[in-house]
């Protein structure tokens, strides 16, 4: 251990202060990533004295905005579609507009653009989409129209609200469902794979490929059976994406300005190496640096592995912990993104000038099987010509990210996997050549002339950021129906108290799980104020509050 | 006030315009004194040039400042940053202080005599019993130049006082005619010594030709070199995090995305700010009770944000005179695939791959400013004798690595001299367009030294001109660190004009918070807000808490409330 070396003060007389080499803390929470984040901002705004400590020299996590096209502009390296702001207790907790937070819903969600020219939409508003379906399809139009109002109430009245709340045994939550209709229903579809849903309610193939690609694009299998609930979450909130405007950092910002307010303290460029344990209990932490902080509450917003072998360490394991950590799945696939700055904005040449003003578009694919195919070889290891993927002209949405004029920033994002066969090393430039000429052929005016520079960022390099997206794993862990629910990521973790006294978690890899949902940093605020016993000042929300009625009491 | 606001418009006490180091440590101080102040910044992150990057996965650059040099501040004690998460990465000396025994030469490292060291560390207060080097440091930069009705002497400058009382066989009224060239000539004897001083000092504000200027040319190389070039833990960013977090613990908003077009003026008055239309904001105009502070560039503060209108041509000439010279840089970062290896001759140059490089003779440093002030082209010097200052990654502790990518080496930021881009001959773009071209200059500047910076090792080198460094930051004009030259015509009572020395504008109400509107300029962070705080308080705007303290060197001006407590 490396403690900080203090050059002699050269005769030079007294120095300055510095944050004090051990301190004593309510509680502390490793990782500044958005569930840690607002974890911290509950805590410290219900009064307790809160240290949130993070590796690198800026919070954020996966809410990450930086200058990855250096110099001049800026990208949303990682979280850029933000699914679940409707439903984050945080927007009606805290007055993040005050801090000049303001979300961007676009109507035009994802087109995906097919090579003969042609194009399909999904909207917010649901007449457009079925506006765009009814150019091939008037039975799927009018079955997208009917499933999305059982859907939405799916999402709204069961599986949004549920996200913020801890989780049900699987055998209650069943019990609980079947109180209703929609529940029932919502169990009923759960049965399904993604595939089979999307074959079983649409007719037309570019219709079930670009409602699969949207469904599944966060790590669904699509042929596993058990995850079905997920459909109409990730599909009804992939029409209801939102762009921080200015930048995914600038949400991070906003909570972070929270937390200092209630005189919180963030600790950056400080790495956790160590759960420090005493008599089976947390004790604290111990920094890389050599400083040491005391809590009797630590809340890990880490993968399994590391905070629970190389933070606290096997040794200190229950047996049963100890393999559901051992067995933890990283993600099936992680992405691959050509970060890029272009002296144009994308220009689709397909049948609806509309695409151009798509949040995200879809390219690459024309067939479900291309989709699933594509899926497949990621998950064998390989990427063969046949790829495709979503983009995003980022500077259509946000002029902050350009500092110099004359210049776009997009970006091409693809599932591929963390072992890559032949490697990244040997693949990465191949793979960008690659996307360079699709996305020409689908984009005529991304010629090679009017790049003006490019960035990629592979599964590797994912990790290499973000140590705790191991294998490049975006949600920190697979979703599959034995590390979902009140299996993530275990029995005996999911409400975000662990078997270790004084251990939680608050993180992606526990319950509800990945993205930027703020799921996992919410419930853990609650178990942890209740355990501390420290007042709650808020509420659940008004969505919460009919799903506890209608379902839990 | 006379006119209608709406209900759903904003209002503070202090709006702060530009939310840099400067803008933010001086929205702290006022937080800290109870008034409700907002500062609105237009990049999606605050921090002005105090910023990293993380350009691919791992590897952490400075696209700016890079060393600490505020360690002399008040503010450490006044905001209390240490409450703020504010640690150090301390490194035992690394680069010219009189601690290393060697300079850099294109012979070699050449050593430095004795006589140098002591004769150094005399002039510098280091030898001084106490020293008084963290004195001489405060009178120099956390002082506000004393007021237009006092006449600015020999006796009452702050660092000659401090030399009469601390070192009176120092004292001579001729240190305020001096180049630091001069300086040294009298107290040292190896010239590559005092060309490494030199350049140093060049490096951290006045530069040792400056006439008149060699007591602050010397204070900004010390400044730096006083606590080895250490560097905040993480980056100078973090830094301004532990500012950014003392404001908002203390009440203030700091806003991104928020770029302000103008400042209202009604009456002669500043009583707000009006925002661009591309600003997150919903309400775009925010109200000021009390003040507005721009602690952006002096020439946007007046040309764009008061505009033409509210200003006398006379002084609009002279603020658009100001010399925007003395600080544009060239920035490179190298990713290698190998650590730079020393070529043999610098076998006994002990300090890594960093440092200052040539520094054989005055002809070279004379000819290097000849290249950037005089020629206003491209530079013409051969890259074998350009020169340069490199901070390597191996610098930091190895618990706050700047790579984190296994077997990869980072050298950020590697620092040359250009000329301002706007008195480039061929116009502001000129140095962009030969980018790869300038890349491979630097290159070879640089393997003077390293032998091993070749196409089979190099992964990536950026490289930010000064160009770039403006638009990437609205406001670093020149590309610069100081924004407005600091020579003595734009130093003290002079910064940046005598017009609006102490930071006051003909606009009532409106004040100058930036490094290239106020004594002393960049660099020596903290010192601006500090400077201001005097002046508010004689205003009537701000009242600290009994944590204040002015400079004991800072005298009021007439007829106002002195920023001296009671007692
Ligand atoms: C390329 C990519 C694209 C994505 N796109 C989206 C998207 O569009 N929409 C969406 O909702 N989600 C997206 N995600 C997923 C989302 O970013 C994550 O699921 C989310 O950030 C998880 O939040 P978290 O707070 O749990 O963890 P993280 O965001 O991973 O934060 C964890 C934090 O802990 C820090 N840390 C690590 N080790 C230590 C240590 N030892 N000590 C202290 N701190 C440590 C890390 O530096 C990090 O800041 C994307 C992810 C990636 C990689
Ligand atoms: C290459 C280089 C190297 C340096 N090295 C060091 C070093 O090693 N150590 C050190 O201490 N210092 C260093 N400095 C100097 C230091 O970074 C500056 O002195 C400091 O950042 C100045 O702070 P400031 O707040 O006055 O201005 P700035 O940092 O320029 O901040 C001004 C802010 O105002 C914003 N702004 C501009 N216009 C508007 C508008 N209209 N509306 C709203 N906001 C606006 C800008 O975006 C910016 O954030 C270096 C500078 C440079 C350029």
């Amino acid at each position: 251990m490396e403690l900080r070396k203090r050059q002699t003060p050269m005769l030079t007389g007294d120095i300055f202060d510095e944050f004090p080499d051990e301190s004593d803390w309510d509680a502390i929470i490793i990782g500044a990533g958005p569930n840690g984040l607002m974890t911290g901002a509950y805590l410290a705004k219900a009064g307790a004295k809160v240290a949130v400590v993070e590796r690198r020299y800026e919070v954020g996590g996966g809410l990450a905005t930086e200058e990855i096209l250096f110099p001049c502009y800026y990208s949303n390296m990682h979280a850029i579609y933000h699914m679940m702001v409707d439903y984050m207790p945080v927007m009606q907790d805290f007055n993040l507009d005050k801090h000049a937070l303001v979300w961007i819903k676009p109507n035009l969600q994802t087109a995906m653009v097919f090579e003969d020219g042609s194009s399909l939409l999904l909207t917010r508003m649901v007449e457009d989409t079925a506006d765009s379906i009814h150019k091939v399809s008037h039975k799927d139009a009018v079955a997208f129209g009917k499933l999305m109002r059982t859907w939405r109430r799916m999402v709204s009245e069961i599986v949004g609200p549920a996200t913020y709340l801890p989780p049900t045994p699987s055998l209650d939550w069943i019990v609980a469902l079947q109180r209703t209709e929609v529940g029932r229903e919502l169990l009923e579809l759960n049965e399904g794979s993604p595939l089979e849903i999307m074959t079983d309610h649409f007719e037309n193939d570019r219709v079930r490929a670009l409602m699969l690609y949207v469904a599944c694009m966060w790590g669904l299998d699509p042929r596993e059976t058990g995850i079905g609930l997920f459909v109409p979450l990730l599909l009804e909130r992939g029409m209801n994406k939102c762009y921080c405007y200015g930048g995914s950092h600038k949400f991070a910002g906003a909570l972070a300005r929270e937390i200092v307010r209630a005189e919180g303290t963030i600790l950056e460029a400080a790495e956790v190496t160590r759960i420090n344990m005493q008599n089976g209990n947390v004790a604290g932490v111990e920094l890389m640096e050599g400083r040491t902080l005391n809590s009797k509450v630590v809340i890990s917003s880490l993968d399994p592995h590391t905070t629970f072998f190389d933070l606290v360490g096997k040794e200190s394991l229950p047996t049963t912990l100890k393999e559901t950590v051992e067995n933890w799945k990283y993600d099936k696939w992680s992405y691959y993104t050509l970060h890029l700055v272009a002296k144009e904005k994308p220009k689709y040449q397909c049948d609806d000038p509309w695409v151009n003003e798509s949040f995200m578009t879809v390219f690459g694919f024309d067939s479900t099987d291309q989709v699933v195919a594509h899926w497949n070889n990621v998950m064998a290891g390989k990427v063969d010509g046949d790829f495709g993927g979503h983009s995003t002209c980022e500077s259509f949405w946000d002029p902050h990210l350009v500092r110099m004029p004359g210049g776009e920033v997009s970006f091409f994002q693809m599932h591929a996997p963390y072992d890559i066969e032949g490697g990244w090393e040997k693949r990465n430039k191949e793979l960008e050549e690659a996307i360079l000429d699709k996305w020409q052929k689908a984009a005529p005016n991304m010629k090679r002339e009017n790049i003006i520079m490019t960035s990629p960022e592979t599964p590797v390099d994912i990790e290499i950021r973000f140590p705790n997206m191991r294998r490049g794993a975006i949600k920190h862990g697979d979703y599959t129906p034995m590390q979902l629910g009140y299996n993530r990521p275990n029995t005996e973790c999911s409400s975000s108290k662990t078997p270790i006294g004084g251990l939680y978690l608050c993180g992606a890899s526990t319950y509800p799980g990945g993205m930027v949902t703020g799921g996992p940093g919410y419930v853990a605020a609650n178990k942890v104020a209740e355990d501390m016993g420290l007042k709650k000042w808020w509420k659940p929300t008004p969505a919460m509050e009919k799903y506890i009625k209608t379902y839990m009491e | 006030m006379e006119f209608m606001r709406k209900s759903t418009e904003e209002i503070y006490d202090i709006v702060i315009i530009g939310g840099g180091p400067n803008g933010v440590a001086l929205a702290a101080y006022l937080a800290k004194c109870g008034l409700s102040v907002c500062v609105l910044e237009e990049r999606s992150e605050a921090g002005g040039a105090c910023e990293q990057t993380e350009p691919i996965a791992g590897v952490r650059i400075n696209p700016h400042a890079a060393v600490m040099y505020a360690a002399a501040a008040p503010g450490w004690e006044q905001l209390e940053l240490w409450k703020y998460g504010f640690r150090m990465s301390w490194e035992p000396a690394w680069a010219f202080t009189p601690l290393i025994k060697t300079v850099m030469t294109t012979e070699g490292a050449v050593p430095f005599s004795d006589k140098d060291g002591l004769g150094w560390a005399k002039i510098t207060g280091m030898l001084g019993s106490p020293t008084f080097t963290k004195e001489l440091l405060r009178a120099t930069f956390w002082c506000p130049p004393h007021p237009p009705e006092v006449e600015v002497t020999a006796e009452n400058i702050p660092f000659m006082q401090v030399y009469k009382e601390r070192a009176p066989e120092i004292w001579t009224e001729e240190l305020l005619q001096m180049t630091m060239f001069d300086l040294m000539d009298e107290y040292l004897e190896t010239e590559p010594f005092k060309v490494m001083q030199a350049f140093a000092s060049w490096y951290s504000g006045a530069a040792a030709h400056y006439q008149g200027m060699a007591i602050p040319a010397m204070g900004g190389n010390i400044a730096v070199t006083l606590y080895g070039a250490s560097a905040p833990r993480g980056g100078m960013h973090d830094y301004f995090h532990a500012i950014l977090r003392c404001a908002l613990a203390h009440g203030a908003v700091v806003r991104t995305c928020c770029p302000v077009e103008e400042i209202i003026i009604r009456n002669g008055q500043a009583v707000g700010v009006h925002l661009r239309d591309n600003a997150a904001w919903g309400e775009k105009t925010i109200w000021a009770d009390k003040a507005v502070v721009s602690a952006v560039d002096v020439r946007q503060t007046f040309n764009k944000l008061i505009g033409p209108q509210h200003v006398d041509r006379g002084l609009l000439q002279k603020v658009n005179d100001i010399s925007l010279k003395g600080g544009s840089i060239y920035v490179s970062h190298f990713l290698t695939r190998e650590p730079l290896r020393l070529s043999p001759k610098f076998k006994d140059w002990p300090h890594m791959t960093g440092g200052i490089y040539p520094c054989d003779s005055r002809e070279i440093y004379y000819d290097h400013v000849a290249d950037v002030d005089g020629h206003k082209g491209d530079p013409t010097m051969p890259a074998q004798r350009v020169f340069w200052m490199a901070v390597p990654d191996g610098r930091f502790p190895s618990t706050d690595p700047q790579c984190t990518i296994p077997n990869h080496y980072l050298v950020s930021p590697f620092y040359v001299f250009v000329p301002p881009p706007e008195y480039h001959v061929d116009g502001p773009d000129a140095i962009n367009k030969y980018k790869e071209k300038w890349n491979a200059y630097m290159r070879e500047a640089f393997s003077q030294v390293v032998e091993n910076l070749n196409s089979d090792s190099l992964v990536y080198h950026w490289a930010n001109t000064p160009l770039e460094s403006e638009f990437r930051n609205t406001g670093l004009i020149g590309g610069g660190y100081s924004g407005a030259r600091l020579c003595k015509d734009h130093m003290w009572t002079n910064r940046p004009l005598p017009e609006l020395s102490r930071y006051c504008t003909p606009i009532d109400r409106l004040y100058l918070g930036n490094q290239s509107t106020g004594h002393p300029g960049g660099l020596c962070l903290m010192a601006i807000p500090y400077n201001l705080m005097h002046i508010l308080i004689e205003d009537g705007i701000a009242e600290p808490g009994n944590w204040w303290y002015p400079s004991p060197w800072y005298i009021p001006e007439r007829g106002k409330i002195s920023a001296i407590p009671r007692k």
